[in-house]
């Protein structure tokens, strides 16, 4: 459905990212892992051609049939929101202050070409629900929400048109793991509804086990491993893949212990890890 | 304490009147001006040789001057000139101002480089110089006048919309507001104008004091309102050869542009107070 293809982004200074090929099918959850800088934001700004002054992206993006590098400003914008989507790590700011979440909605619908006020409103209605809010939240100014309604809020904005691909660009990382894994439980749960494909980028590998079908793991610039989610965790083949799962924290089951609790069970049977 | 408390409601009470008596006063200048619209007790062109320099009477409560013109007369419709230009200036600086430095900041790229080269340039010399150049230039009538100082002035007015866009564009509900596909005029009016508007109003009421002043001395060398319609600062003018024996012809529009002046800049002061988050609103709550 999204295919990169050798895109590489560089700045007048600098190659950002290096002829990246990558490729998300239809409702799959694609999880790109890398370090911060290794220019994984970059890359999915690019997919919709909002990358920031001064730095340029070539290469190719197909999505389904259309180039998304030479398309027009005016069909990429069109395109923005209502097939493609994207969730931001910063929730708290994701409203403009002064306008109630009704009318973030409401214009957000109306520019993509729902005419009928009334169905406008509905759909507002259906997406606050869906998220587990109340209707009521609608005519409320940002700042009368909590953090928690404020990030359902936002992802609700950006599910609202029913987008084809999510693009979740470190949306937990802002979180405790407990509200993280609310957040991605919702996500998935809409995946299942719209059958949407996700690209979640992130650096947490406790979501990606939890949740991916797919890894790619990017160090500098370059996609350095991509696969299957057991391919990749179980079977790394790139060692700084190998160093990133041996450096993640892991909660492991607890080992049985002795009655004392001193030690663990194996540990005497001579058994080493 | 208790005088302390008193004093402080005193205080406050005294915060809460002024904008009420500054909007009342301003209102009684403009309905003065408005006035004259519908109804004159003389014509303020018509000469009359024969009532030259009267004093105050009934007839004429403040005098007439060198032409036999009616004073009062005269200052009411010399008000519609002065306030009506002033304020005509005003719009159409900020009209050109505000769409300016709202593309500039928001979009970037070339727009804003030239922009930029603009403004500095309008910023190397002061507003008056520059205007008497451009008016020099345009040829003497009020007309000219008004765009000179528009000229002048939507520098001004783009510049402060300019950098209040820049730091907010980078925030990230401009940001999503694009990624939700929002076309670029959306964004501007709907979700930047209104941040951009409370700075403005208060730049432009403190700038009305400005304007004012720069017509009325602008009509007073000359460069202004040509005779015989009046305009304060014209007025004052006609009045100098006759300081000696009718002082009063030139009090009149005196007083009368010191007064819109300042009351344009209580204006704009309290406005600033406004808007203005970072000073701590004391006038809020009486301590117990």
């Amino acid at each position: 459905m999204l295919e990169l293809n050798k895109l590489t982004i560089r700045s007048r200074e600098s190659v950002l990212v290096e002829e990246v090929s990558l490729s998300v099918g239809a409702g799959e959850w694609m999880a790109l892992v890398g370090e911060s800088g290794s220019g994984k934001s970059l890359l999915s700004q690019s997919i919709s051609g909002l990358l920031p002054t001064g730095v340029g992206a070539s290469g190719s993006i197909r999505w389904n049939d259309q180039e998304l590098m030479t398309l027009p400003a005016r069909q990429l914008r069109k395109l923005r929101g209502k097939e493609i989507a994207y969730i931001f790590q910063d929730y708290q700011g994701a409203f403009t202050p002064f306008r109630t979440i009704a009318q973030h909605m409401d214009e957000y619908q109306q520019v993509h070409g729902e005419k009928n006020r009334q169905q406008r409103r509905e759909r507002s209605q259906q997406a606050l629900e869906s998220m587990s809010l109340s209707v009521e939240l609608l005519n409320r100014y940002p700042f009368q929400l909590s953090g928690g309604q404020l990030q359902r809020a936002a992802i609700a904005l950006a599910l609202l048109l029913s987008p084809r691909l999510v693009i979740a660009d470190e949306a937990t990382t802002a979180l405790d793991s407990v509200s993280g894994h609310r957040i991605l439980e919702l996500l998935r749960q809409k995946q299942q509804e719209t059958g949407c494909a996700i690209l979640f980028i992130t650096h947490d590998w406790r979501h990606v086990r939890r949740y991916a079908d797919r890894i790619a793991v990017m160090k500098e610039g370059k996609v350095v491993e991509s696969g299957n989610r057991h391919r990749v965790l179980d079977h790394p083949r790139h060692p700084y893949t190998r160093q990133l799962i041996a450096a993640a924290p892991m909660l492991e089951r607890p080992e049985p212990t002795l009655r004392s609790g001193l030690e663990p069970l194996h540990a005497l049977e001579g058994q080493s890890q | 304490m208790d005088i302390v408390k008193k004093h402080h409601r005193v205080a406050l009470s005294m915060r809460r009147l002024q904008p009420i008596v500054l909007v009342a006063m301003l209102s009684v200048v403009l309905c003065a001006c408005g006035y004259a619209f519908f109804y004159l007790k003389h014509d303020p062109l018509l000469t009359d040789l024969g009532q030259r320099l009267q004093g105050m009477s009934p007839q004429h409560p403040l005098g007439t001057d060198h032409l036999g013109r009616d004073t009062f007369t005269r200052l009411l419709l010399g008000g519609q000139q002065t306030l009506g230009y002033s304020l005509l200036a005003l719009g159409t600086a900020l009209l050109l101002g505000i769409p300016f430095g709202l593309l500039a900041g928001y979009r970037r790229g070339w727009v804003d480089r030239i922009f930029v080269r603009i403004s500095n340039g309008f910023l190397a010399f002061p507003d008056t110089i520059v205007a008497i150049v451009l008016s020099g230039l345009l040829g003497a009538g009020i007309g000219n006048l008004v765009m000179a100082i528009v000229i002048v002035k939507w520098v001004n007015y783009a510049r402060l919309v300019r950098s209040i866009v820049l730091g907010e564009a980078e925030k990230d509900y401009i940001r999503i507001a694009r990624t939700n596909g929002l076309p670029s005029g959306t964004i501007m009016r709907r979700h930047l104008l209104p941040h951009v508007i409370g700075h403005v109003l208060v730049m432009a009421s403190l700038d009305l004091g400005k304007i004012i002043l720069l017509i009325s001395s602008f009509s007073y060398i000359g460069l202004g309102t040509q005779p015989p319609l009046p305009e304060w600062g014209a007025m004052l003018n006609d009045a100098r050869p006759y300081f000696q024996s009718r002082p009063e012809l030139m009090l009149f529009p005196g007083i009368a542009i010191v007064i819109t002046v300042l009351l344009a800049n209580m204006l704009g002061d309290m406005l600033r107070d406004r808007f203005d988050v970072k000073k701590d609103d004391w006038s809020r709550e009486v301590p117990s």
